[in-house]
């Protein structure tokens, strides 16, 4: 039941699909601007061109003059199209095409503060009720099931980011628990376990990092722009080890095993009880220790000596709160 | 227009799809090769050929073009492209709604169904589209395979029974038998929510637990009644409703970030620099967790089962 790839040459399959989506559009916006089609339909105004001229040459019997598609790109680049009323309007959305964009939408639905969600929400339900259940399924089907906190300043780092504007940043590392003050060029905001992120050139380390948009306490503008670097987005691993990072050898019990699964973890060696030994890749030691702290029990460092005494002065740290 | 032009396959596809759209009566190959110059270039096998190839790729691409019988004897058949299988009903959406859409088609990995999908309803759009489009790009991160999450959506909505293998959460590896109901995200994870067949109970199952493809194996069921999917996700201590009150101290360091942290947590006042705020507590020992991941910089007040549970385990940890 998979679907692979389609076979068929994917150019021509491409240009074809642009084509049954664009006509209808041109039909629909007489003199529209061949720019703004191009970047709404995400092609290259050439490529356009190109097959707006292609659309010359196709129409309806007997194929007269009379009978083909008329298309004129005056000379402000506006495009006024004729004889397409059989494309007015567009092929109908598959069963796999309104899946994949109702599962899009709850995978944005569920990482909280995102101001289009009303109008997702409200769209998706247009959706449902005119291609009905056999195309788009039920409602209920298909859930996102919100979590996490909501990032305050979402939308002025979607904003920078578009515009391609340096700012400045307050920031809370988690792993140091320090605030701290930095210039920043964002290029990407992508969601990732439930929580924003943005992926952004550091200005001061010179260096890519990738902030959590909900740990950004104030943004101003720097008053610059950049060029972006293209930085990776979503799908890209949240932490990618420099190799400057102590091994830290730990023993998973049952209860614990989600750290293998939440943080970046090498060597893993599954033990006859279900417990599971891994390596993780630790650039501070403060955070391993405060992560042991948290699963107590349901977890023990086995190398180095350096992360077991961590573990222990930390826990030794609290308790002196509590005397 | 000669036969022996080279015709380009893009304009010969949109030639076919526009005659049998407009069709009065199905045609047979023989009317549409004397109809279409694309097919008539070469001898009738290789323009027989070609038509095939157009014919699945068409289909492919989800165009509705079928093969039916031209007169009520059913001696002869002939292709059409019915109008009303073809064309997208009209849906009235407002700007925001279709920006909104597109902004979450986009927001995919390699998979472009959900691209294609948003470009075939902007055709009705007014101009608002591209000024609906100012918040900017966003990319959603899921850690399931496209082609996974599609088949279980896919699945979940037709209620398919469903086999696949899964490692639970404790390490343990099997094969499970699932009637599928319905698909949540949360917290980054796509969850399966169906019946399993071996346990007869509603489970959910993370996708990026599978061990291997989805099997379908024949016809589910339909969910019991007032089956709420999201129910069957546990979500993190931090989530749940609570009854019970904790009061905990934080460090100036960490204050904005811990209180922000925990979900309904209020600041109550100021000690000498530390900020002291009220949490809710749903499950003792999983707040006790949560506490202690900030160490020395947070100190819980009341209530005292709390206050003992953190220093008890704080002491396991001091040998």
């Amino acid at each position: 039941m998979a679907e692979g790839r389609r076979s068929s040459p994917p150019k021509t399959a491409d240009r074809l699909g642009r084509m049954l989506a664009i006509v209808p559009y041109l039909v629909q916006h007489p003199g529209s601007s061949l720019d703004d089609v191009a970047r709404l339909y995400d092609v290259a105004p050439a490529q356009l061109r190109r097959d707006l001229d292609l659309l010359f040459m196709s129409g309806l019997p007997p194929y007269g003059p009379g009978d083909l598609i008329d298309v004129e790109v005056d000379e402000d680049d506006h495009i006024w199209i004729t004889m397409a009323d059989h494309f007015s309007r567009p092929l109908r959305l598959s069963r796999q095409e309104a899946l994949a964009i109702t599962l899009r939408a709850a995978e944005l639905l569920a990482t909280p503060g995102l101001p289009e969600a009303p109008a997702l929400a409200s769209a998706l339900e247009k959706l449902r009720d005119s291609l009905g259940p056999d195309t788009a399924g039920s409602g209920e089907a298909i859930e996102a099931a919100a979590g996490g906190r909501p990032a305050e300043h979402l939308e002025t780092l979607r904003r920078a980011a578009r515009r391609r504007e340096r700012i400045t940043i307050e920031y809370f590392a988690g792993s140091t628990g320090e605030w701290t003050t930095r210039d920043v060029e964002p290029e990407e905001v992508f969601s990732a376990m439930g929580n924003w992120y943005v992926a952004a050139w550091d200005v001061a380390a010179d260096d890519e990092r990738l902030f959590r948009a909900d740990r950004v306490r104030a943004v101003t503008p720097a008053g610059v722009t950049f060029e972006p670097r293209g930085l990776g987005g979503a799908g890209r691993a949240l932490y990618t080890p420099t190799g400057e990072e102590v091994p830290v050898r730990l023993l998973l019990r049952p209860p614990a095993r989600w750290i293998a699964e939440y943080y970046v973890t090498v060597d893993p060696v599954e033990l006859d009880d279900g417990s599971l030994e891994v390596t993780l890749p630790a650039a501070q030691l403060g955070w391993v220790a405060a992560l042991l702290l948290r699963v107590g029990a349901d977890a023990e460092v086995r190398s180095p000596p350096e992360a077991v005494e961590a573990v222990r002065d930390l826990a030794r740290a609290t308790l002196s709160r509590y005397r | 227009m000669t036969g022996e032009e080279r015709m380009e396959p893009l304009e010969r596809l949109l030639n076919l799809v526009g005659l049998l759209l407009e069709t009065p009566t199905p045609l047979t190959f023989d009317q549409i090769r004397d109809t279409l110059d694309g097919y008539r270039a070469d001898n009738v096998d290789s323009a027989k050929r070609m038509f095939e190839r157009d014919k699945d790729q068409l289909r492919e691409f989800g165009i509705p073009l079928q093969l039916v019988d031209i007169d009520a004897w059913g001696t002869e058949q002939g292709y059409i492209i019915p109008k009303d299988e073809y064309y997208l009903p009209d849906i009235a959406f407002t700007p925001e709604e279709l920006g909104a859409l597109l902004v979450a088609a986009q927001s995919g990995g390699e998979d472009t169904r959900a691209e294609q999908a948003a470009r075939k309803l902007l055709y009705g759009a007014d101009g608002g589209v591209l000024a609906g489009l100012a918040g900017g790009p966003l990319a959603s991160g899921s850690d399931a395979r496209s082609a996974l999450v599609l088949d279980c959506a896919d699945s979940a909505q037709r209620r398919r029974r469903v086999s696949f293998g899964y490692r639970t959460s404790q390490g343990q590896e099997g094969r499970r038998v699932v009637e599928a109901f319905a698909m949540v995200f949360r917290g980054g994870h796509w969850y399966l929510v169906g019946r399993d067949a071996d346990r007869d109970d509603v489970r959910a199952f993370r996708l990026s637990r599978f061990t291997s493809d989805l099997d379908d194996v024949g016809e589910g069921s339909e969910p019991p009644e007032g089956f709420r999917a999201a129910d069957h996700v546990r979500a993190g201590p931090w989530a749940a409703a609570a009854e019970d009150h904790a009061e905990i101290a934080f460090s100036p360091k960490v204050a904005w970030w811990a209180v922000a942290s925990f979900a309904g947590a209020r600041e109550v006042g100021v000690d000498e620099g530390w900020i002291v705020a009220d949490v809710p507590m749903a499950d003792r020992r999983l707040l006790a967790s949560l506490v202690l991941q900030f160490g020395p910089d947070a100190v819980v007040r009341t209530p005292s089962a709390l206050r003992d549970e953190v220093i008890r385990r704080a002491e396991a940890l001091d040998g």
